[in-house]
C-alpha cells in the first residue's frame, strides 16, 4: 500500500536564477576593512560608521546560539556580505536593466503593484533598485523609501529609531546585521494617516555565496494605519547564502500595523532574521507570517506592548520539506496593563522535514488585567518528519487571562473516510483537510499569497492513506 | 556551596528565557552525610535489601546530586514486589535533631502482574533546616499496576531535591500522584520511559508556594511503545513571593505509533508577586501520535470568590476552599483517606 504523497513545493518560480553579474562584490568574510569599505561604498554617515564597527566588535564576542539548529557548516569567510546589483534606485520599471526587471516580471511584483498595492520596493542582492508609491500618499506626507535614503535624507529619524528597537547586543546575527546592514525600507505614516492599501518590499537575492542584510524601519505614528507586506526568495546554489535582515517596527499610540511576510528563501539559505515591534498606548500590531523556504529558519518575531491597551496578534504557518528544518515562533511581552496578545501558529512537516515552534510570553509584574491566548497545532505528514513545540510562559502577576494549548498528530483517517464516503477521492479529501488546516493562516494572508499557498499545498496527491 | 546549575530541560531553548536549567546560590549542602535512622517501612509480604541498581539516571538533577547519592546515600532501600492484591507499602522519612540530612537510593521492582499501592512520604516539621536528595527509581515490569503517592512535607528551611525515574514494561501502569509542598528550595527531576508496548503512566501533581518558597519542576516522559500513553496533570497555587518552574516534556520517540501524550499545567496565583514559568514541550518524531498540551494561569475567578463568600466565608477560607476544589479531582484518586485528610490538614495550614 503506497502512502499518501504531498509533494515539495514546487519552487520553479523561485528557482531561477541570472548570472552573477553586479557593480560590485565585496571580498569574502568579515573583517574591520570589509565594514570600513561597505560604509564607504555607502557613503555612510560618521556615526553610522561607528555603528558598525562597534556591531563587529559585538558580534565578534557574542557566541552562536546554544539551542535550536545546528549552524556550524556557516563560515562567515565564504560569505560576501555586500554585492552591489548593476543597477542604481529607479523609479521606473523601465529604468531597471532587463534580467533584473525579468526576475521581478516573474514574481509578479509590477503587476501587483499595478493591481492591489499602494507601493513598491524591489531590492536586488544588497541594494534597492526600485521604489515607488503613489502620488496620494506622498500628498499625506507618508514616507516609503529606501534605507539608504532614509539616513541621507531623514537623519533625525532614523538616528533615533536605528537599532534602538533591536539593540546591537541582541544577539550575535543582530550584530552581524548591524555590522553589513544594506538596503531595506524606511516607512513613516504621519499621525492620523490611514494607509488603505498594502505597501510591499520584495527582497531577492541572486548572487551566489553571499548574504542579505535588508534593514527594515517602519514608524506608524499616532493614530495611523499601515499594511505592510515583506516578500523574499532566491535562486537555489549548492552552497550556503545567508539572510540576516532586521525589521525594527514602532507602532505609536493608537496606531495600527500589519506586517505580513510571506518568506520563500531557497533551500540552500540560513535565515536568520529579527523583528521586533515596540507598540504604544491602545495601538495594535499584527503579524502574518508564512514560512516555506530556506534550509535553516531561526525566526521569532517579538511585539514589545509597552502602551497600555496594546495589542498584538500573530498568525503564522510554516512548511518544512526534506532537508529543512524551521525553527520559528514568536515573542511577546506584556509591559502595561490591559494588554492583549492572541498568538494562532501552525506547522506542517514533512518528507523529513522538521518544524519547531519556540515561543516565548512574558506578562511583567505590572501587566494588570493583561491577557494572552496561545494555540499552536502540527501536523505530521508522514513518519521520517520531526515537529516539536518549545513554549516557554512566563507570568509575573496574578491579575491575567493566560492559556496556552498545542497539539501534534497526523490526518485523522477517520475524517478522511468520511470525506471520502462523502464522495471525494483520497487526493482531494486530504489536500481539502490539509487546506483546511492552514485556512486560518491563508485567510490572512493577501490574496495572491492565499492561492499561492494554496497552490503549494495543493499538491500531487496520490495512492491511499498508509 | 557556591552557585550551582542543576535540573537542565531535555532541549535548550533561549537563555533569556531563563528557563534551560535553574541557578541556585547558597544552597547548604552538609560536607558530612551522617547517619539517617528515621525511616519507617509498613507492609505485608515485602523483600527489602539494600541492593538498589547503580544505573546512572539518563536525565536526572545534575552530576553533583548523581554522585552523591552513588557514593554516599545513607539509606538503601530496595522493594521487590510481587503482591498481586495492590496492597499498601508505606515509607516514611522524619527529619529531627538527630536525622537531619537524607540521602536516599529507593528502587522498586513491580514484579510481572504485581498490584500494589506504594506511599512515600518525608516530612520535617520542626523548624530545623534538613537537606535531602533522593533518589526513587520505579521499575514496572510486564502487566504491573503500580500506584506511587510521593508526599513532601519538608518545612519551609529545608532544601529539597529528588530525582524519580520509571521503566515502564508491556502492559504496564504506573500512576504517580505527588503532593509537593514544602522546602524552601524543591527540585523534582522526574522521567519516565515507556519503552513497553500499551504501557501507561499518569503522573498527578499538586503544589503549593508560600513566603519565599521555589519549585522546579522538571518532568520528561518518553514514549517508545507502541500504543503507549502518558497523562500530566499539574495543579499549583503560589502565594505571596512564591515561583514556580515547571518543565514538561512528551517526547514521542520514533516507532510509538499511536501513543498519546497529554499534558495539563494550571497555576492558580494567590498574589501579585507570586510567579509562574511554565515550558510544556511537545517532542514529535513519529507521525502517527496524538500529543496535546495545554497550560493556564491567573487569579481566582473573582465571580467564584464573591460566590462562596457571600455564603459567609471569609476571603482566606473562601480562598482555601477554592485552592481544595482545585486540587480536588487529584486527592479524590488517593484511596487512604488518613493520608487524604493529613494533606488536607497540611494544605489548610499552609495557606494559612
Amino acid at each position: 500500500m503506497s502512502k499518501t504523497n504531498i509533494d515539495e513545493i514546487n519552487r520553479n518560480i523561485y528557482d531561477f536564477k541570472n548570472k552573477d553579474e553586479y557593480d560590485f562584490k565585496i571580498k569574502k568574510g568579515l573583517t574591520k576593512e570589509i565594514i570600513e569599505e561597505i560604509s564607504e561604498q555607502k557613503n555612510d554617515p560618521d556615526w553610522m560608521l561607528a555603528l558598525r564597527l562597534k556591531a563587529l566588535e559585538v558580534y565578534n564576542k557574542l557566541e552562536l546560539p546554544t539551542w535550536g539548529p545546528d549552524l556550524s557548516e556557516l563560515d562567515m569567510n565564504e560569505i560576501a556580505t555586500y554585492v552591489r546589483p548593476k543597477s542604481k534606485l529607479n523609479n521606473s520599471w523601465e529604468d531597471v536593466p532587463e534580467d533584473i526587471k525579468n526576475t521581478f516580471d516573474k514574481l509578479g511584483i509590477p503587476e501587483a503593484e499595478k493591481t492591489s498595492l499602494a507601493g513598491v520596493g524591489a531590492q536586488y542582492d544588497s541594494e534597492v533598485v526600485y521604489h515607488s508609491m503613489k502620488q496620494e500618499l506622498l500628498d499625506q506626507g507618508v514616507i516609503y523609501t529606501d534605507m539608504e535614503t532614509a539616513v541621507r535624507e531623514y537623519p533625525d529619524l532614523v538616528k533615533t529609531h536605528f537599532m534602538k528597537c533591536v539593540p546591537i547586543y541582541d544577539h550575535k546575527f543582530v550584530a552581524l546585521h548591524a555590522a553589513v546592514w544594506s538596503g531595506g525600507s524606511f516607512v513613516y505614516v504621519p499621525k492620523g494617516v490611514k494607509v488603505e492599501i498594502p505597501l510591499q518590499s520584495y527582497f531577492r537575492l541572486n548572487s551566489p555565496e553571499s548574504g542579505q542584510f535588508e534593514h527594515t524601519l517602519i514608524i506608524v505614528d499616532e493614530g495611523a494605519s499601515l499594511h505592510f507586506i515583506e516578500g523574499c526568495s532566491a535562486p537555489k546554489y549548492n552552497k550556503v547564502n545567508l539572510h540576516a535582515g532586521c525589521v525594527e517596527l514602532y507602532v505609536k499610540d493608537n496606531a495600527y500595523l500589519r506586517y505580513s511576510t510571506i518568506e520563500n528563501w531557497s533551500k540552500n539559505m540560513l535565515n536568520l532574521n529579527t523583528k521586533k515591534a515596540i507598540v504604544g498606548k491602545n495601538a495594535k500590531m499584527e503579524w502574518v507570517s508564512g514560512s516555506f523556504g530556506s534550509k535553516i529558519s531561526m525566526l521569532y518575531p517579538m511585539s514589545i506592548l509597552n502602551g497600555e491597551g496594546a495589542k498584538t496578534e500573530f498568525t503564522g504557518i510554516s512548511f518544512a520539506g526534506k532537508g529543512q528544518n524551521l525553527d520559528n515562533g514568536f515573542k511577546v511581552v506584556h509591559n502595561a496593563p490591559n494588554t492583549a496578545s492572541v498568538v494562532n501558529a501552525k506547522s506542517i512537516s514533512k518528507n523529513g522535514g522538521k518544524c519547531t515552534y519556540r515561543s516565548l510570553v512574558r506578562i511583567g509584574e505590572n501587566a494588570k488585567n493583561s491577557k494572552s491566548s496561545v494555540s499552536c497545532e502540527s501536523l505530521m505528514l508522514d513518519d521520517i518528519s520531526v515537529s516539536d513545540t518549545i513554549p516557554v510562559n512566563d507570568i509575573q502577576t496574578d491579575e491575567v487571562e493566560f492559556s496556552h494549548e498545542a497539539k501534534i498528530g497526523k490526518i485523522s483517517d477517520k475524517t478522511i473516510f468520511y470525506l471520502m464516503s462523502r464522495g471525494l477521492s483520497e487526493e482531494d479529501a486530504k489536500a481539502m483537510i490539509v487546506r483546511g488546516f492552514a485556512y486560518p493562516i491563508s485567510k490572512e494572508l493577501p490574496v495572491e499569497y492565499a492561492v499561492e499557498m494554496n497552490n503549494l499545498i495543493n499538491l500531487e496527491l496520490e495512492g491511499t492513506i498508509g | 556551596m557556591p552557585k550551582i546549575k542543576l535540573n537542565e530541560t531535555p532541549v535548550r531553548t533561549s537563555r533569556n528565557f531563563n528557563i534551560n536549567n535553574l541557578k541556585l546560590e547558597n544552597i547548604t549542602v552538609p560536607e558530612e552525610i551522617g547517619e539517617f535512622e528515621s525511616v519507617t517501612i509498613q507492609g505485608e509480604n515485602l523483600k527489602v535489601d539494600e541492593n538498589c541498581s547503580d544505573f546512572e539516571p539518563r536525565f536526572g538533577l545534575s552530576d553533583f546530586f548523581t554522585k552523591q547519592i552513588k557514593e554516599n546515600a545513607n539509606q538503601k532501600l530496595r522493594l521487590q514486589i510481587d503482591d498481586k492484591t495492590g496492597k499498601e507499602v508505606k515509607i516514611d522519612f522524619d527529619f529531627d535533631e538527630e536525622n537531619l540530612s537524607l540521602v536516599e537510593n529507593i528502587e522498586i521492582i513491580a514484579k510481572e502482574d504485581a498490584k500494589a499501592t506504594v506511599i512515600v512520604k518525608y516530612e520535617a516539621k520542626e523548624n530545623l533546616e534538613c537537606f535531602h536528595n533522593g533518589r526513587l527509581r520505579v521499575v514496572a515490569e510486564k502487566n504491573t499496576e503500580i500506584h506511587v503517592i510521593f508526599v513532601n512535607f519538608m518545612n519551609m528551611c529545608s532544601s529539597h531535591f529528588m530525582t524519580m525515574e520509571n521503566i515502564v514494561a508491556e502492559n504496564a501502569k504506573i500512576h504517580y500522584t505527588i503532593v509537593d509542598f514544602g522546602g524552601k528550595n524543591s527540585v523534582t527531576n522526574y522521567s519516565s520511559y515507556l519503552d513497553g508496548n500499551c504501557s501507561e503512566n499518569a503522573i498527578d501533581t499538586i503544589y503549593l508556594g508560600k513566603e519565599n518558597q521555589l519549585f522546579d519542576l522538571n518532568y520528561i516522559a518518553q514514549l517508545r511503545g507502541e500504543k503507549s500513553n502518558v497523562e500530566m496533570e499539574i495543579q499549583g497555587a503560589l502565594k505571596d513571593v512564591a515561583k514556580k518552574h515547571f518543565k514538561g516534556t512528551i517526547d514521542f520517540k520514533k516507532g510509538c505509533k499511536k501513543a498519546k501524550g497529554n499534558e495539563n499545567e494550571a497555576c492558580m496565583l494567590l498574589s501579585d508577586t507570586a510567579k509562574s514559568i511554565a515550558l510544556p514541550m511537545l517532542l514529535c518524531a513519529e507521525e502517527d501520535v496524538e500529543g496535546n498540551h495545554s497550560s493556564s494561569a491567573g487569579k481566582m475567578g473573582e465571580k467564584e470568590l464573591f460566590y462562596v463568600m457571600s455564603r459567609g466565608l471569609e476571603k482566606k477560607e473562601a480562598m482555601k476552599l477554592m485552592v481544595r476544589a482545585r486540587f480536588h479531582k487529584i486527592l479524590e484518586k488517593i484511596e487512604n483517606e488518613d493520608l487524604r485528610e493529613s494533606i488536607l490538614k497540611e494544605m489548610d495550614e499552609r495557606l494559612d
